[in-house]
């Protein structure tokens, strides 16, 4: 099948290329896109020659290449009577459109961003006719939104231009989500998304509870697209496009997206009293608000747009109808409807052109100006009124005869026809004020030109649909026969029913109908200036247009005022929910499993040490909390509570974790002291009581949580897998303090890990630091100025003293940290502490002048040390971080252990001095810096 | 004993060292250098990714001691899959930072930049608990530094609240990890799937709160409802390409629950499994729509984009909540395009702001036209792929979760979550649209045009083009993006090979 | 004596958590400090409490203490000992840089009303 025709994907694909080479060709040429889009829709026509016979002996083509299997999504295509009548109306507007705007467009206009647009929109458009997979269907269908967007802004520096396009957007694409929802939901009821299988599934369809929200999912996108009540507003604003744009997206093709799937699904989804109902009352609501309205549009785009909109109502009427018949007259109609439109639009985009208005209350009798345009519009108008002997006259007489056939149903059934003729009044009453106030009715008002005849490219496509509008109403058999009769067929999935297209049915009831609607029409018309005058008092203020920005609107303070709540820049705010989330979700794993919150381990009995260093924490703390006004006391409770803190650990047999504790205590303290000097003294005046109390509440429920959790681990016995570090310690890792080979050893890699965190904290001050500017006041709290000596002698002589002295008890307690407590890390805080003693008791530039090393390098050469020991067991084919160990007996010290372990310990320590050394005395710096006040204000960098 | 596990961890850390030792041979050296060890990282990446594709778990034991005593690394397809995007993303994102010079703005951000990489790929490799701590810590001290990198009094603001936000992230993820081990006694994420499974049924209570507080943890960085209150100030105020980079921030906690819960609390785990599931789909939908608002009330461009990566992770939390093989699938997929596109659209709206002078990106000022050349096109392109308009890859991503959430039962609430914040999203970015890019008059007198088309800005929107290159990428090779993720997730999902692979791991030479 | 640990955890996790919420940027270390100690305590006792066992190797010895929190503890110093220097500094640059100590570098005045 492939092979015998094209490939129908080059159908959509070439419009998007001829669009990129259209738009990149505008820079060289002017007239180059308009050639470029030309070309790219007649190759497509071309294409499509081969593959017609099939199509109207009734065969339908689908190629498909597999695209997202996972899902369904399959690039596939699919060409019947249906989609081949939409796509020759696509392709024959669309070359007459172009050819229309190539003298459309002005001056300032840019060529290449139209056609660009216009060739992605008419590939989009092609794509929704042409898709088998709805899924496919649904993305061409957002294309299809997306390029009337830019198409409808083409004219950006209008506001009114923008307006319409984003609310065509917003409604067009918010109906194209539905239809997806439509369609994924279909998916899952069909399990497929192709067409063939979706169409053959009707029964299966309307018998799936999941068949209403489908519907009705898929309706709205139908209902926004084509713009049916209450839908329909989208379409008059978006007359801010260019007239080109109009007539094409407009009047035939986009807003006939919604009817073609319409037709498309009809036998899926049809045949239900929801559709029924739904579909047809919608339709009549359309049909009658736009023929209404239409006859009271100043403005001649206005009028033909809610001209559309009453068509279009028109056609959804007749598929809600839901008989065979009834499609007929709706696909019959769709053609009429397309030549007559986009004619009339073009006729006005020539009025405009050359007169310079759309305002009937000024344009009055153009016949003497523009003649055969005038004869053109005539006919056209004649056409949309449904006057015999056009086409118009063919489809409508069809419709009426279908709105009989319906109210035979029920009782005030009866409705339908009364309203069909009802509308059919007002349509002959507006085609007939768009032919007399224009072309007759007096002379013209001020016109900004004085008109004349268009140049001949933009009049031709008007004598084209124009002569087609004639034809097919006289003859109508011969010419729009076999394509309607394809188009009906693919649109039922069955042989269509008998139906005759002849003109003349002898007299009958919608013969009447139709009499009855052009006298009436007639009369409306007379009578016209009092309805104005009615209109404009009562019904000039209602546009839906209102009520969509409100709506916006409030969506808009409704989006602005939550986010603002929620999102409020506070880092209380967000702490307290990220807390509270803590506590709800530790309370709901709690809850949700319906275990005991302790277990029944029996406890360790009290030990006095423990109970006074335990004790004294908590007082420690509470006094730092009650205490945290005064920032100097409170940092020494907090020191205080480090110091209980290791004391608790050395308790709990943790000799490790109490000295590392002790020697981070104190750097914090001195770190914190040394901020403290750049800080207010006193804390902010105290938060309100009530903030304070639910802070409490805060804190007190997690601190409970806390607890509790504790409570419920300890009261359990433990499943442990430490056994084998203690088995394995010494044959393996050749130390005897467990916890530091676990450290070197076992879990090295989170040693690294933590001396880069180190590291990277090192280096981040220093680089905060660098750019700090701080006014700080170079008194203390009474006003006296801060001593300006630095450094004592006493504290001098001591801390060169005890240099060496710090050094080699780091250099010990480094030395046993593999076998008894202590180890890289603490040690290199103590070595750390030296030194920091030395620029506490000699002043930087003395120390900086001995101490010539630049902590980064410190920091490199320890990371080199620790990534290296793990380097030289992966050159020998083991893991990184192996590590390996041997005795040695050194003269002095004996037999003595040395581990590769010690290689890593090693880089801890330089790694941890380079750190601490760093922070500290860059804080110093800046200290001293800052002795010399600056005049700079606080924040002004 | 496979070595080229490691690797990926080892060149960043390297990497960083050299950058520190050549810090005096100045900037222009160390963007050479720093670019050579990323592009070094993306070739390993990828070699990676290719020894990953025979779908056998690998597992390094570090040390040479067994799991679960000593750490292990664990690289499957979806580690190598993570660690291939960070790599692409950081050439990006460094390769515009050195085009734009703000790697000049402050000290050491070549060395925070490779140290950054070494803290992410950890965090993707790691096979235990504590492990994955460190290593979020690693990321996180680095994510400091360079979140700070340059100055500004907001950047300042928002950092103070970045760091102070996940310090309790942490110490929260210690209480967690310390129950977890209180509890069945272990950390490494296999034995501790094990050991959860066959717990006592009296320690399920104490089991689910330290999970959920771990899920708490991870949604902290994922940024799931309501703990996604710093990432928005954050991303919008911080540098460009750090806040491009980070858009793999937020997917390491969404990796971090996918890989422990999805492991630990698997079926396996008998009544404990999946508890963090109803959190998640119900987190990530309130996320979705959250972010959706304040796509809609941004009041800047920058802004802008990080609630579109908002509601980005939100719609990946959705797919990990719904918890089927296919909306994991999907997921992953959605995760490469967001990741790229969120991106690339940083340092887009970075060069807008730029390019427009005084009113900056904000939508309150006057408005004034970027000039430069390929913005509109770019721009446009960026809307539609993330805000998920068709053609591109944002809409099949969606497409392909909500498919898949067609079979969950929650259909009816994720179905409409997702439909309406992609239109509220779809609004929000039609009205930027217009305001950034449609001329006010006709007249284009062009008050401000600043360095509109010189020549960094010229090559800096390469680095955007060739993110931006990937929405259609995907979309056209979306039948092999699913094959690969589906291929992932089963991989993923197959548990006990998982723990099989970790605990049996043979050690060189029969260990000690 | 776990009840007693417990408690002190509690404690010291309210004081932290209390502090953190307070609106002066010194203040919300010095309870970040506390929390750090909180959940080192935390993490020991995760362990199970033992007294005079530390866990060195010492044929001696009948128990031991369970190492590897305690391994997990020192990490977790060290790496809360580089946070805390590094969010202090960075309060330090707050202040350069938003005038005041004010977590949102708010003034003290209008603190109140707008404060959460």
């Amino acid at each position: 099948m492939i092979e015998s025709n094209f490939a129908l994907p080059l159908a959509v694909l070439l419009p998007l290329v001829g669009g990129l080479i259209a738009a990149l060709s505008a820079r060289y040429k002017r007239s180059a896109p308009v050639w470029c889009a030309m070309l790219a829709t007649l190759a497509v026509l071309v294409l499509l020659i081969p593959a017609m016979p099939k199509v109207f002996a009734g065969e339908t083509l689908i190629q498909s290449w597999v695209w997202i299997p996972n899902i369904g999504l399959d690039f596939a295509f699919r060409l019947d009577g249906l989609s081949l009548l939409f796509t020759l109306m696509i392709l024959v507007i669309g070359l007459l459109v172009i050819l229309y705007t190539r003298v459309y467009l002005s001056e300032n206009d840019s060529p290449g961003r139209f056609f660009g647009c216009f060739l992605l929109f008419m590939s989009s458009m092609l794509g929704v006719v042409l898709s088998e997979n709805l899924l496919l269907l649904v993305v061409f269908w957002e294309m299809t939104s997306l390029s009337s967007f830019l198409l409808i802004s083409f004219w950006q520096y209008r506001e009114d231009a923008r307006q319409g396009a984003r609310m065509a957007l917003a409604i067009t694409a918010m109906g194209g989500l539905a239809l997806l929802g439509g369609v994924l939901l279909t998916g899952e009821m069909v399990g497929s998304y192709n067409l063939t299988e979706v169409l053959a599934a009707g029964d299966v369809i309307r018998a799936h509870p999941w068949y209403v929200p489908t519907l009705i999912l898929i309706l709205l996108g139908v209902f926004t697209k084509s713009a049916q009540f209450p839908f329909h507003f989208w379409l008059p604003h978006a007359m801010a496009a260019p007239t080109p744009v109009s007539a094409y997206l407009h009047s035939a093709t986009m807003v006939k997206a919604g009817i073609f799937l319409l037709a498309r699904l009809f036998p899926a989804f049809s045949g239900s009293h929801e559709w029924l109902w739904i579909v047809s009352t919608i339709g009549m609501l359309t049909l009658l608000l736009g023929a209404f309205t239409a006859l009271f549009k100043h403005d001649l785009k206005g009028l033909l747009a809610y001209s559309t909109i009453s068509h279009l109502g028109l056609i959804t009427l007749l598929f809600g109808l839901g008989t065979q018949l009834a499609a007929v007259a709706a696909i019959f109609h769709i053609i009429n409807h397309a030549t007559f439109k986009a004619s009339l639009f073009m006729v006005v985009g020539i009025i405009d052109h050359e007169s310079g208005t759309r305002d009937m209350r000024k344009l009055n009798g153009l016949l003497k100006h523009m003649p055969h345009v005038a004869v053109l519009a005539i006919i056209a108008a004649a056409a949309m009124a449904g006057v015999p002997l056009l086409n118009g006259f063919l489809s409508k007489e069809m419709f009426f005869d279908q709105a009989i056939v319906a109210s035979r149903g029920s009782a005030w059934a009866l409705a339908i026809p009364v309203l069909a003729t009802l509308g059919a009044i007002f349509s002959v009453a507006y085609s007939l004020r768009f032919v007399h106030d224009v072309f007759f009715n007096g002379e013209p008002v001020n016109l900004p030109r004085t008109p004349h005849e268009p140049p001949t490219s933009m009049r031709i496509p008007v004598d084209f649909l124009v002569i087609i509008c004639l034809v097919v109403g006289i003859l109508p058999a011969l010419t729009v026969g076999p394509i309607l009769a394809v188009a009906v067929e693919a649109t039922l999935q069955g042989s269509p029913p008998p139906y005759s297209l002849a003109i003349w049915h002898g007299f009958n009831v919608p013969l009447l109908m139709s009499a009855l609607a052009l006298l009436g029409g007639f009369l409306v018309y007379c009578v016209r200036r009092h309805l104005f005058a009615w209109h404009e008092k009562f019904l000039e203020k209602i546009d839906a247009r209102f009520v969509y920005n409100s709506a916006i609107e409030s969506l808009q303070r409704l989006a602005t005022a939550l986010t603002r709540w929620f999102d409020r820049g506070s880092l209380q705010h967000m702490l307290g929910w990220t807390l509270g989330v803590a506590a709800l979700l530790g309370f709901a794993g709690f809850y949700s499993a319906k275990a005991p919150l302790f277990g029944n381990r029996e406890l360790m009995k009290y030990d006095p040490v423990a109970l006074i260093a335990f004790g004294g924490l908590i007082l420690a703390s509470i006094s730092t909390v009650v205490l945290h006004r005064k920032r100097m006391i409170s940092l020494i409770m907090l020191g205080v509570v480090g110091l209980l803190v290791s004391l608790g650990f050395a308790k709990l047999s943790a000799p490790d974790l109490a000295l590392t504790q002790l020697s981070v205590e104190i750097v914090t303290v001195v770190l914190l002291m040394l901020t403290l000097f750049f800080l207010p003294q006193y804390s902010p005046p105290p938060s309100s009581s009530w903030r304070i109390g639910r802070d409490a509440v805060w804190a007190i429920g997690l601190g409970c949580g806390a607890a509790i959790l504790t409570l419920a681990v300890l009261t359990r016995d433990l499943l442990p897998i430490s056994d084998y570090f203690l088995k394995n310690s010494v044959p393996g890792g050749g130390g005897k303090n467990v916890v530091n080979v676990i450290l070197v050893d076992f879990r090295g890699y989170d040693t690294l890990g933590e001396i880069v965190v180190l590291a990277l904290a090192g280096l981040g001050i220093y680089a905060m630091l660098r750019d700090v500017r701080l006014n700080v006041s170079m008194t203390d709290l009474e006003g006296r100025p801060w001593s300006r000596e630095f450094q004592s002698p006493i504290l001098q002589n001591v801390s060169q003293l005890l240099f060496p002295l710090i050094f080699l008890i780091a250099a010990f307690i480094f030395l046993r940290g593999h076998n008894l407590p202590g180890g890289g890390f603490i040690a290199g805080l103590i070595a750390s502490l030296a030194i920091v003693l030395q620029y506490l008791g000699n002043g930087v530039e003395w120390t900086d002048a001995r101490l010539r090393i630049d902590m980064h390098h410190l920091i490199a050469g320890g990371l080199f040390f620790a990534i290296g020991t793990g380097l030289v067991a992966m050159a020998l084919g083991y893991p990184f971080l192996t590590s390996a160990f041997t005795y040695l007996n050194w003269p002095i010290v004996g037999k003595f252990e040395i581990a590769s372990a010690m290689m890593f310990d090693l880089g801890v320590f330089l790694v941890v001095i380079g750190s601490t050394v760093m922070i500290l005395v860059q804080l110093g710096k800046l200290n001293l810096l800052q002795a010399v006040p600056s005049k700079r204000p606080g924040g002004d960098n | 004993m496979t070595h080229w596990i490691i690797l990926p961890v080892l060149m960043p850390l390297v990497g960083g060292l050299l950058q520190l030792l050549t810090q005096r041979c100045g900037l222009p050296a160390q963007r050479v250098l720093g670019l050579v060890l990323t592009g070094g990282l993306v070739a390993l990446s990828i070699w990676v990714l290719v020894m990953g594709q025979s779908g056998v778990t690998q597992v390094y034991n570090l040390g040479n001691w067994p799991a679960p005593f000593g750490i292990v690394l664990v690289l499957d397809r979806l580690a190598a899959m993570m660690l291939l995007l960070t790599s692409v993303l950081a050439m990006a994102t460094l390769s515009y930072a050195s085009i734009m010079r703000v790697d000049g703005q402050g000290p050491h951000f070549h060395v925070l930049f490779q140290l950054q990489l070494f803290g992410l790929n950890g965090a993707f490799l790691t096979g235990d608990v504590f492990n994955l701590f460190v290593f979020f810590e690693v990321l996180l001290l680095a994510s400091y530094g360079l979140v700070l990198h340059g100055s500004g009094a907001a950047r300042t603001r928002a950092g103070l609240h970045y760091v102070v936000i996940n310090l309790i992230g942490s110490t929260l993820f210690l209480f967690a990890v310390g129950a977890l081990y209180g509890a069945v006694g272990t950390l490494n994420i296999a034995d501790m799937a094990v050991k959860v499974a066959e717990a006592p049924a009296e320690r399920s209570g104490l089991i689910t709160a330290a999970g959920l507080l771990l899920l708490m943890v991870f949604g902290l960085k994922a940024a799931m409802f309501p703990l996604y209150l710093w990432l928005p100030r954050a991303y919008a105020n911080t540098s460009a390409p750090v806040a491009a980079l980070f858009a793999i921030m937020t997917k390491v906690g969404l990796y971090a629950i996918v890989r422990v819960h999805g492991t630990v609390f698997a079926q396996g785990a008998g009544e404990l499994a999946g508890l963090h599931i109803p959190w998640v789909l119900g987190g990530g939908l309130v996320t979705l729509l959250m972010a959706a608002l304040g796509v809609l009330a941004a009041r800047g461009l920058r802004e802008q984009v990080a609630y579109l990566a908002l509601a980005s992770v939100a719609t990946l939390l959705v797919a990990i909540g719904l918890n089927r093989p296919d909306s994991l699938a999907a997921g992953l997929y959605y995760l490469i395009h967001s990741t790229l596109l969120t991106a690339a659209f940083f340092l887009l709206a970075d060069l807008i702001a730029q390019n427009r002078g005084t009113a900056s990106d904000q939508f309150a000022t006057p408005a004034l036209l970027p000039t430069g050349k390929g913005f509109g096109i770019a721009f446009f392109f960026a809307v539609v792929a993330l805000t998920g308009i068709p053609p591109l890859s944002g809409f099949v991503g969606k497409i392909m979760i909500l498919d898949a959430a067609m079979a969950h039962p929650w259909r009816w609430i994720v179905l409409p979550g997702v439909l309406v914040s992609s239109f509220l999203i779809l609004i929000a970015m039609a009205r930027s649209t217009s305001f950034l890019f449609f001329r006010p008059q006709q007249a284009e007198n062009q008050t401000e045009d600043v360095q509109a088309d010189d020549l960094p800005h010229k090559s800096a929107m390469w680095c955007v083009a060739t993110l931006l290159v990937a929405a259609p990428l995907l979309v056209v090779l979306a039948g092999d993006m699913m094959a690969f993720t589906t291929e992932t997730v089963t991989q993923l999902q197959a548990v006990p090979a998982y723990i099989e692979a970790v605990l049996r791991n043979p050690l060189t030479g029969g260990g000690k | 004596m776990e009840i007693l640990v417990a408690i002190s955890v509690g404690v010291m996790t309210s004081c932290g958590v209390f502090l953190v919420l307070r609106s002066s940027t010194f203040t919300v270390v010095v309870g970040l400090t506390l929390l750090s100690y909180a959940v080192n305590v935390f993490l020991l006792s995760m362990g199970r409490l033992k007294v005079g066992a530390p866990a060195i190797i010492d044929p001696a010895a009948e128990q031991y203490a369970d190492p590897l929190p305690q391994a997990l503890v020192l990490t977790a110093i060290v790496i809360a000992f580089g946070m805390t220097a590094f969010v202090i500094v960075l309060a330090l640059k707050a202040r350069g840089e938003l005038g005041n100590d004010h977590v949102d570098g708010r003034d003290f005045t209008r603190n109140k009303e707008e404060g959460s």
